[in-house]
């Protein structure tokens, strides 16, 4: 008689069962152990934002990149109405230079993407920023840094879906929470490194919140950033410390390929200023 | 559902369409005005301003001001696609910049546009867990280095965008009253067919006739001034409706 198995238990039968690395971690686990002589070499990049300025000389080029643009009506959009224009462009603002910059002085050998999905209308905002995130988990980035989010209840269930198939991807998706008291995705989900700006100026000094649902300070307050057209401006948002926490991230992930979002959050928590190992 | 009950819906729709702005909360440009002055008092800054996002969503207009360069911006449009207004509004991040002089586009841009070329700016997305409305911005703020700087000024001015935003969406409400109303109804319908009947009515209902709408504006502004004022407008209106209404008056 054939054996009854419930569903989803094939794949623990004997001799089915993949073999995964085991984490060697050193006890406690330092910064050296963590990031060492990591440049970032071999991790795929991408700033989901407002395009990149690739010759910028705080950026450091640009691998490749796409801009998405909801836009029903053109002969080339997808089902969701999204038009995919690949190739090189511009940032129509310096936000997101200003990311890329921050993430390059942690990891300058990282490889980056631009995925531009800002743009010049609002329509369609959510399903762009969605469809820039699919972009992402399908092209094999590693890192994703997202300085943008919605509040708009709409998109609760589809950011819910594409950061669980992310997290499953093992693609580590660093996430700017907005300051607005309402919630904001996909910035509050469990599945993306949620980031706030702390008052420190250190690139490699961060905090775990131990209160989510934002995980992690890392600098953003009065910061100079790389900016449009060459410049650099001094600014302040949460959307400069995700970068900070991306970088490290892509440090981190050069060095120890293969590590899977909790894995790296374990890291990072380990490694955070705030952490003790006397509580 | 029977055409008789159709068409009493699609009636009630009408008259919610007409009534709605006549219902608009009395003020509401004072309350956003107040919400503008109250923010550039508290940031010790040179200017606080609403741009509201455009219709086509691809524009923010400045719709209140107050303090430098504040008649100048009211009725400015700029494109979403640039500008540090723009990139709020479509990222959903509040930011702030100092000396935005070292944006070379901004400059430029900004001085074309008002008398006032600011500093610094602080600026936060206006939205609700519905939809995004706009931006406020507060330029040239005092309280760097009064221990507020960073997260803090931005809380702050988070509760200000909260409060324009809510004022801003209700009053919406009523400027669309009639579909507004039958969206909501059909939501709430117990049956599937009651709901598509509902949003039917939604989907058709007329927008207010722009003369209604006028007319319910200027009573409303009506609400704001004296007694002795509202008695002699009542007098005028009583006077025009009972002349227009005698046959002596012909178009």
């Amino acid at each position: 008689m054939a054996e009854i198995r419930p569903a989803w238990s094939e794949q623990f039968e004997p001799g089915k069962l993949g073999r995964v690395a085991a984490l060697g971690l050193p006890a406690p686990i330092s910064k050296e152990w963590a990031w060492g002589g990591a440049t970032g070499a071999g991790v795929k990049v991408a700033v989901i934002d407002s395009g990149i300025e690739a010759s910028h000389p705080a950026v450091g080029g640009v691998s490749d990149g796409v801009i998405l643009e909801y836009s029903p009506d053109s002969p080339d959009a997808d089902e969701d109405g999204i038009v995919a224009t690949p190739g090189p462009h511009d940032d129509l603002y310096g936000h997101g230079t200003a990311c890329a910059a921050i993430i390059r002085a942690a990891a300058p050998d990282r490889e980056l993407y631009s995925v531009r999905v800002l743009g010049a209308r609002l329509t369609g905002k959510g399903i762009v920023f969605a469809a820039g995130l699919q972009w992402a988990i399908a092209n094999g980035m590693n890192v994703v840094n997202l300085s943008l989010s919605t509040s708009k209840q709409d998109y609760f269930a589809v950011f819910h879906e594409i950061v669980d198939d992310a997290y499953f991807h093992n693609v580590m998706l660093v996430s700017a929470i907005n300051n607005v008291p309402s919630p904001s995705y996909p910035s509050q989900y469990a599945g993306v490194f949620s980031v706030a700006a702390h008052d420190g100026k250190d690139p490699f000094s961060f905090d775990y919140n131990p209160s989510p649902p934002v995980e992690f300070g890392a600098p953003g307050i009065d910061l100079e950033v790389a900016w449009q057209q060459g410049s650099f401006i001094e600014a302040t948002g949460n959307s400069f410390a995700a970068p900070h926490i991306a970088g490290v991230v892509t440090k981190i992930l050069s060095k120890h390929p293969g590590l899977t979002p909790f894995q790296m959050k374990t890291i990072l928590a380990a490694l955070a200023d705030n952490a003790h190992t006397d509580i | 559902m029977s055409d008789r009950e159709r068409d009493v819906l699609r009636e009630v729709a009408e008259l919610a369409a007409n009534m709605g702005p006549a219902l608009t909360p009395a003020a509401h440009l004072e309350l956003l005005k107040s919400i503008t002055t109250a923010a550039m008092s508290l940031f010790g800054a040179a200017a606080c301003s609403l741009a509201l996002l455009h219709e086509d969503q691809e524009e923010l207009e400045f719709y209140v001001a107050s303090g430098a360069g504040a008649e100048e911006v009211v009725g400015m449009r700029v494109p979403l696609g640039q500008g540090l207004a723009g990139y709020v509004v479509s990222s959903g991040q509040p930011i702030a910049i100092e000396d935005v002089t070292r944006d070379p586009r901004f400059a430029a841009a900004f001085a074309a546009g008002t008398g006032y070329v600011p500093k610094s700016i602080l600026a936060m997305p206006l939205e609700t867990d519905r939809e995004m409305l706009g931006v406020i911005e507060v330029l040239d703020r005092r309280t760097r280095g009064a221990g507020l700087e960073g997260s803090g000024e931005m809380e702050m001015l988070s509760l200000f965008a909260n409060l324009a935003a809510l004022a801003i969406e209700n009053s919406r409400v009523f400027a669309d009253l009639g579909r507004t109303l039958f969206e909501a109804a059909g939501a709430a319908a117990a049956t599937a067919d009651l709901t598509e009947a509902l949003e039917q009515v939604a989907r058709s209902a007329p927008a207010p006739s722009a003369e209604l709408a006028e007319l319910a504006a200027l009573f409303n502004r009506l609400a704001l001034v004296g007694p002795e004022e509202r008695r002699l407008a009542t007098r005028i209106v009583t006077e025009v409706v009972s002349f227009v209404s005698s046959g002596r008056w012909q178009r």
